[in-house]
């Protein structure tokens, strides 16, 4: 199939007419370098290597603010990060409202990056975001297509994700 | 006639005559609310709110909505109920109005909706056959140890029923607010989606009562066990049905058909030649009937067991079953009998036919199956067909040769559409791919514990259309074989004199909690881990109950020694007690057991007193709910039922999808106010219960949301420090670190737990913590409006 990298992964999910961008590394990292205010936000998916430290390398090569679901708080914790622990319902209903201040209290964020969310429950939380929380972009760099994002990597195996994930954590 | 319990004395004369007919006389009888003098309630007030209509309890609604906001995940953008759509809600109203938030409310309410009436034609079933066996005045008496037989009727009817017609009035005023609250649907009606909520939580305690009517009347009408925690142990498991023997599979909700089975067995000395066994809450409560029925296991076995062919005929009554299980029976040549309304798979109706008549038209093929209405007929009809088709299908017994199977695997293209198109996301395509070269260790990890729930969309997507659910079913056959568990029996409701010894420990904190592990069998990574946080909670002295798919999953984990749960823990309602209630009905028995604690712990009157219930609940009881694998919309009604009582849920990540989750702000200090009722000051709450219903990602931050949730604003500082002590312990288990947000939980030093008392003051200094005080009755009722 020829689209088969900007179907979302999980058929399905595809709520509307509205569907995310497909990006690229690069086009991620622009995303990132005109926000003011991004949080990167890792689940439990890549709470092991390599996706640990790809994920680590990107939190730190841009200096994010990390958000960590499920369990994933202690293995970025011991990499090193300063992440704080939410439920990704939780954190996802913070960015909802206009007025939160955002992990550092600096104000609500603008570009909320996902990475290593379980499918489906990610996809409902980026769908509660493309509907409530016009203040914000959200990106995804899983190996998934997210429709409910508004930008979003395509479909793909681990060797071409890995690529992408190391682009962006790498300097320079 | 199979006679389901003793007989009665005296009878109740039946009105069917035609006499009556012909007359067209028309009997009204009013409500009689005056009881006997001796009776209990007699002297007791009624509250403000008997039978509450749709928004006579929406007051409560709003003060539970503006602490536990309403946050909503669309599953869909569009509206597509009538045909000025679809409309695409995306920042944009439909064209009746309405907007993104009011439509998922909508949906909600839509599937609450759904749910209840579920469980309301259910129980409406039940009762109307069980009067007509046994009369309208059999007795509603549940043993001597219950008297608060009823304790959501009572407060929400505002009368105790005492006997089985009296179940009648409650029915008819739920369905008579189940239209209402339908009615609410239709485009061009409600418009806000904060009523949309009040309303969701309205059919929520419908379905409450609804089910609290089925459990009771099957229970005092067939003699189920009457809250007993010796319960016998039923055998569970794949493993433990002799498929040499004829094989009954009965697959639903409803224990009519089984339950008749099981008579006629007895009644015509049969019972040791055939194996009657049943899928999902019809196995549970056949077994509450009688113990020698066996369970397969919860919802997720039954496409494999279907295509495994061992069951010679399958008995569908209602709820939760494959709608294509007519065509999936088929292809073994298993016979299908229809049973209810609700489902009559385009069967010819066979209701008022001679049973040897029935079983000679099955098999001899001249129907594809039988809808049968009489539930005492099936019984008869049902064992006669499988003694004489078992024989002939030996064969269909079989599964395909692992070697069959590792030929077909060859044949996979490797587009891994099957994996794309899982629900749970498992890799179905890596353990085809192996099966292809012999090893058959992927289907075996899928297969075991249900990790694949066989709901079989992967094979829908196959190009090759290779029939994965019965190569699985095949490569998990060795499995299978050694699935023999025992279930403890559904023991039906919590007893008056359990609630005494554990009301005080409960509410001051000393008992950690209640843990209620119910629901259904949409795990996102297998069954094991409801046991697993069904054991955590027991060493941890929670007292935990279960129900339906819950139950039977916390059922099928074995310690090293080779037993159960159910084997190595009380039935009792105490601490470390694990009590399998029953059913999906057996639910409204959990939702009974808190409010008997405010009844019999606080003196708190139940009639027609539902806010004044609820809000000690929520104050005060540390009960929480986990519906792990939540998929259908009567767990949508079951759990915004307990939410409207104040019990909090946590669901599965799968429960994301039903679009909407009660979310608490505890970094908004203003939604935690409470009223002291004692003093009448108004005062700074603390976020206990923090959410009404949340969904977690995996199993660890469900576990720890779920300690975190049985915090109570009344706990003594004793019961504090052991609540906070196993909050703290699970949090360092998984997250390895103390609880950042602990100190919204330590109302003074009494509170922080000796174990990690410098760890935690470390905390509290840094964050500028200061003693607040306690208050003595806390409640909502006194805010906002009131």
């Amino acid at each position: 199939m020829s689209n088969e990298r900007i179907i979302p992964y999980q058929p399905t999910v595809i709520a509307g007419p509205k569907q995310a961008l497909l990006v690229t590394p690069e086009t991620a990292e622009l995303m990132i370098k005109k926000s003011k205010r991004p949080l990167l936000i890792l689940g439990p998916l890549v709470k092991e290597e390599p996706l640990l430290s790809f994920a680590s390398n990107i939190a730190e090569k841009w200096n994010l603010p990390v958000v960590t679901t499920a369990d994933a708080y202690k293995p970025f914790k011991d990499k090193g990060l300063n992440p704080t622990s939410y439920g990704v319902v939780e954190i996802v209903n913070l960015l909802n409202d206009p007025e939160w201040k955002g992990v550092n209290g600096e104000g609500q964020h603008d570009l909320v990056i996902f990475l290593g969310c379980i499918y489906y429950i990610g996809s409902q939380g980026l769908s509660s975001l493309k509907h409530y929380a016009p203040h914000l972009k959200t990106l995804t760099i899983c190996k998934f297509f997210h429709s409910n994002a508004d930008a979003s990597f395509p479909n793909m195996k681990d060797e071409e994700w890995f690529k992408y994930l190391k682009k962006m954590g790498t300097s320079g | 006639m199979i006679v389901v319990a003793p007989e009665q004395n005296s009878k109740a004369k039946k009105f069917k005559d035609d006499f009556w007919k012909s007359k067209d006389i028309k009997i009204s009888i009013g409500d009689i609310v005056e009881t006997k003098g001796d009776t209990p309630e007699s002297d007791t007030p009624m509250g403000p709110t008997p039978k509450p209509h749709v928004t006579d309890l929406r007051s409560w609604d709003m003060k539970l909505l503006s602490r536990y906001e309403p946050f909503y995940a669309p599953f869909c953008d569009m509206c597509c109920l009538c045909t000025f759509g679809k409309c695409d809600l995306l920042d944009k109203k439909g064209a009746c109005g309405i907007d993104s938030k009011a439509q998922q409310a909508r949906i909600v309410l839509l599937a609450c909706n759904i749910g209840t009436a579920a469980h309301a034609g259910h129980s409406r079933h039940l009762i109307h056959h069980l009067i007509e066996e046994l009369g309208e005045d059999f007795p509603i008496d549940l043993g001597l140890n219950i008297d608060i037989e009823a304790p959501l009727i009572r407060t929400i009817i505002g009368k105790k029923p005492q006997k089985l017609s009296d179940l009648e009035e409650t029915m008819s005023y739920v369905e008579q607010q189940l239209s209402h609250l339908l009615s609410a649907c239709h485009t061009g009606q409600e418009g806000s989606y904060l009523d949309f909520e009040s309303k969701a939580l309205h059919s929520g305690v419908m379905d409450d009562l609804a089910r609290e009517v089925g459990d009771m009347a099957q229970i005092v009408a067939l003699n189920m066990p009457k809250g007993d925690g010796d319960a016998p142990l039923v055998e569970m498991g794949v493993g433990t049905i002799d498929s040499e023997k004829p094989v009954v599979l009965c697959i639903g909700h409803n224990v009519l058909p089984g339950s008749n089975i099981m008579d006629y067995l007895d009644e015509t000395g049969q019972e040791e030649d055939l194996e009657v066994c049943g899928i999902c809450c019809a196995a549970i409560d056949i077994s509450r009937y009688n113990d020698r029925a066996k369970v397969v296991g919860p919802l997720s076995r039954q496409l494999k067991f279907i295509r495994s062919g061992v069951a010679d005929v399958i008995i569908v009554d209602e709820q939760c079953i494959r709608t294509d299980v007519l065509e999936e029976a088929q292809k073994k040549n298993t016979a299908v009998i229809a049973t209810t309304d609700k489902m009559c798979l385009g069967l010819p109706d066979m209701t008022d036919k001679d049973p040897d008549l029935i079983v000679s038209k099955l098999l001899n093929k001249e129907i594809e199956g039988a809808l049968i209405l009489d539930s005492d007929k099936v019984g008869e009809v049902s064992v006669k067909v499988a003694k004489i088709l078992a024989p002939e299908r030996k064969k269909l017994k079989l599964l395909p040769e692992l070697d069959e199977v590792q030929n077909m695997a060859l044949e996979c293209t490797e587009c891994a559409w099957c994996n794309r198109v899982c629900p749970n996301d498992k890799p179905m395509m890596e353990a085809v791919v192996a099966a292809g070269k012999g090893d058959f260790s992927g289907f075996e990890k899928l297969y075991l514990n249900d990790v694949c729930y066989s709901c079989g969309r992967c094979e829908q997507e196959c190009e090759r259309e290779l029939p994965l659910m019965s190569m699985l079913a095949k490569a998990g056959e060795r499995l299978a074989k050694t699935e023999k568990f025992n279930i403890r029996a559904g023991r039906g409701p919590v007893q008056d004199v359990e609630i005494r010894r554990v009301g005080a420990p409960l509410v001051l904190g000393d008992i950690p909690g209640v843990i209620a592990i119910v629901g259904c069998s949409n795990y996102p990574d297998g069954g094991k881990e409801v046991a697993e946080m069904a054991k955590e909670f027991l060493e941890r002295n929670y007292i935990v109950v279960a129900t339906g798919c819950g139950a039977m999953s916390i059922g099928e984990y074995t310690d090293e020694e080779g037993k159960t749960l159910y084997e190595r823990y009380s039935g009792d309602f105490e601490s470390r007690g694990l009590l399998n209630i029953g059913s999906c009905v057996s639910n409204a028995h959990i939702s009974g057991a808190c409010i008997k604690i405010a009844n019999i712990f606080a003196k708190k009157p139940l009639e027609g007193n539902f806010e004044e219930i609820a809000d000690y609940i929520l104050n005060r009881v540390g009960a929480c709910g986990v519906a792990w694998g939540a998929y259908s919309q009567k767990a949508a009604a079951i759990a915004t039922g307990v939410n409207r009582w104040g019990i909090p849920a946590v669901v599965g990540p799968h429960g994301s999808k039903y679009r909407r989750l009660y979310l608490g702000r505890a970094d908004k200090k203003e939604n935690w106010k409470i009223k002291d009722m004692r003093t009448g000051k108004i005062m700074d709450g603390e976020p206990a219960p923090e959410h009404l219903i949340y969904a977690a990602e995996n199993m660890a931050e469900a576990t720890v949301m779920t300690a975190k949730l049985c915090i109570r604003p009344t706990d003594t500082g004793k019961g504090r420090q052991i609540k906070l002590n196993h909050y703290i312990d699970l949090y360092k288990k998984y997250y390895g670190e103390l609880p950042p947000d602990i100190h919204l939980f330590v109302r003074n030093e009494k509170d922080i737990p000796i174990t990690y008392k410098k760890d935690v003051k470390e905390i509290l200094d840094n964050v500028g913590w200061e003693p607040r005080e306690i208050p003595q009755e806390p409640s909502l009722m006194g805010i906002g409006d009131d």
